[in-house]
């Protein structure tokens, strides 16, 4: 690796133009996203006065005050055949924000437009804010300081979660307008497919990755395997999948696919420390005997292994904490809030944790196969 | 037999087996930072609590944990324990500026229905709920980072005591760097499988492009996953400046006193 951005008398002619290149493109696709309401075919309207009509307390069965607030806004309407109309509109809103939100001058918002023969005006109602913008600055933001912290890594990174997630939708495609496939062996195939692109990507093509590649597929089946068996061992008891949000197919298939995929990550991290610390050793002491790499492999794989299990934890339950805000404001009992609104992801995380567990001998053992024939070639 | 219970003991028994006393250490700091989102949560709950102070009050527990409980007390950890909350601060006040003005908190169209007959009206603030959503999704991947990062720096710090400041900072920088792209990974995958049903309904009502950019529930996890990307690469120039610092500090009061 010779790319030292660090190093400011390192920096060549190349690295000025990419991050020239970077700078234009940020700049027009900010001027893009900004102007392209014509592209819309949904009216918008640019917010250009608001004014507070009426507020008022409100406090609810629980005893939960709140306050809600009532706004008149004058919008200017920025595409179709009423640009540059004026349009009334009215929100509501509440100080908590649960699902509604408080209208500022300069938003851009998505408009149903009603007519109305007595006024001069147009008048409507607000379907949705605008974010377009907002999405493409934290792409940018994004991109800017992965590729500055990480370099080539970082592009690298980011190339890895762009094929991935159109792997994922192009998988989803599939899934739905065909009939007849099923989404275990689509997410089985996209994991195949994952774990070689990523791999790959992170590491370069050599035996490393190679080994690394079979422990991530031994791994997840692995862990595949125990938690299927003890679903259908329990008959699925303690878990609850009327809490699943947009169910619009199979339940438990969608569940046991996403934590597949889910865990997929943890699992490849673990499989490459594994398999890149011994080859590292066996390059560092080719004499090295096979018991000392085993040793070696099973002091690392200690080490990752609690950090590794409390990253997908926190990624998993993180999510469910305005859920359980809600529920219990609402007056229902802890324990109930929790096995409702929990029960998935803490299956999903002791899943994860268990392929995380299970990748390091799978890997270690791997690892030493494949530099077994090294030695042996050698 | 309760799915969870099995799999938390076969789990325990994998870890008790593999990982020896340390294992069995992991698995129960995992409890013990359930036992910190439960407190929370309720903390949450009443109004007269910020919830972007508690989150920070969280974020220093769950940092203890992960760090002195699961390592120990030295100074590698206490460096990266620093490191942390510096990236967890920068991090909650770039999320919370955004999500209040992409309006992303709180729950989208599409959850409503199963909300039901809950009273949304409950006095807290959701947008505050929201950025620490994001921060304590993310802060086992930065901890994580930052220890090992602080770790190999030290070791280079012991073989070659006489490394300057820019050396030291230089070799965080690329032992961060070959982290990056796994730790990230990491975050990506645990995201597409938890918004996997998400992505479903999207397909499966036939949603337009520009219906899903603009809609607040798939902003709010586009915006989760880039940030928890954005905190893992923030704390390795952090992590590496405050280790540089401090071991070239600590040697140059070495050579004062002695």
């Amino acid at each position: 690796m010779n790319v030292r951005g660090m190093n400011f008398d390192g920096i060549t002619n190349k690295v000025v133009f990419l991050y020239l290149f970077i700078v234009v493109c940020f700049a027009a696709s900010m001027f893009f996203v900004q102007h392209n309401h014509s592209l819309y075919e949904r009216p918008i309207a640019e917010i250009t006065e608001t004014k507070l009509i009426d507020s008022s307390e409100t406090i609810d069965m629980k005893d939960n005050k709140d306050h809600l607030y009532n706004q008149s806004i004058v919008g200017e309407l920025k595409n179709g055949k009423e640009k540059g109309q004026e349009i009334l509109l009215e929100n509501t809103f509440s100080a908590s924000g649960t699902v509604d939100q408080e209208y500022r001058v300069g938003d851009d918002v998505f408009v149903l437009i009603e007519k109305k023969g007595s006024s001069s005006h147009l008048s409507g109602s607000i379907v949705e804010l605008k974010r377009d913008t907002y999405i493409l600055f934290v792409v940018w933001v994004f991109i800017v300081v992965l590729l500055l912290v990480g370099k080539k890594q970082g592009l690298f990174s980011i190339i890895s979660l762009a094929v991935n997630a159109l792997i994922l939708s192009y998988g989803l495609d599939i899934y739905v307008h065909s009939e007849k496939i099923s989404l275990l062996f689509i997410s089985g195939i996209s994991i195949i497919l994952f774990t070689v692109i990523s791999l790959l990507l992170i590491n370069g093509s050599n035996e490393k990755t190679y080994a690394a590649i079979i422990a991530t597929i031994l791994g997840t089946f692995a862990s595949l395997l125990i938690t299927y068996t003890v679903m259908w061992l329990s008959s699925d008891n303690g878990l609850h999948y009327e809490e699943m949000q947009f169910l619009t197919r199979h339940y438990k298939t969608v569940f046991l696919a996403g934590l597949f995929i889910g865990s997929l990550g943890a699992v490849m991290d673990v499989a490459i420390t594994m398999s890149s610390s011994i080859f590292g050793l066996y390059e560092e002491k080719p004499d090295i005997s096979i018991k000392a790499l085993k040793a070696s492999g099973m002091e690392i794989g200690k080490d990752i292994m609690g950090t590794m299990t409390n990253i997908l934890f926190f990624a998993y339950v993180s999510g469910s904490i305005p859920i359980l805000v809600l529920y219990l404001k609402n007056g229902t009992p802890l324990f109930y809030t929790l096995s409702m609104n929990l029960s998935l992801e803490l299956a999903r995380a002791l899943a994860g944790g268990i392929g995380i567990v299970l990748t390091i001998p799978i890997g270690l053992y791997i690892s030493i196969l494949l530099v077994q024939r090294k030695k042996a070639r050698a | 037999m309760n799915v969870l219970v099995i799999l938390a003991v076969i789990l325990y028994f994998l870890m008790e087996f593999i990982g020896g006393k340390k294992g069995a250490r992991s698995f129960i700091a995992i409890f013990l930072n359930f036992g910190v989102i439960l407190v929370t949560v309720l903390a949450m709950k009443e109004p007269a609590i910020d919830p972007v102070v508690f989150t920070l009050i969280a974020s220093v527990v769950i940092s203890c944990i992960n760090l002195f409980y699961i390592n120990e007390v030295n100074s590698k950890t206490k460096t990266a324990f620093l490191s942390t909350m510096i990236t967890v601060v920068i991090l909650l006040f770039f999320i919370l500026i955004l999500s209040d003005r992409a309006m992303i908190q709180g729950f989208g169209k599409e959850e409503t229905e199963e909300l039901g007959a809950l009273s949304k009206y409950v006095g807290v603030d959701f947008v505050k709920i929201g950025a620490s959503v994001i921060i304590m999704s993310t802060i086992g991947a930065i901890t994580d980072t930052a220890i090992a990062i602080s770790s190999p720096m030290r070791e280079l710090f012991h073989h070659r005591p006489f490394v300057t400041r820019k050396e030291l900072f230089r070799f965080g920088i690329s032992i961060g760097k070959d982290i990056l792209g796994t730790s990230t990974n990491t975050l990506f995958f645990a995201f597409f499988g938890s918004y996997l049903a998400l992505l479903l309904l999207f397909k499966d009502l036939s949603y337009s492009w520009e219906e899903i950019i603009n809609s607040k529930i798939f902003s709010a996890e586009m915006i989760t996953i880039l940030c928890s990307g954005i905190g893992v690469a923030l704390i390795i120039p952090i992590t590496a400046w405050i280790n540089a610092s401090y071991l070239i500090k600590r040697r140059d009061k070495q050579k004062v006193t002695g």
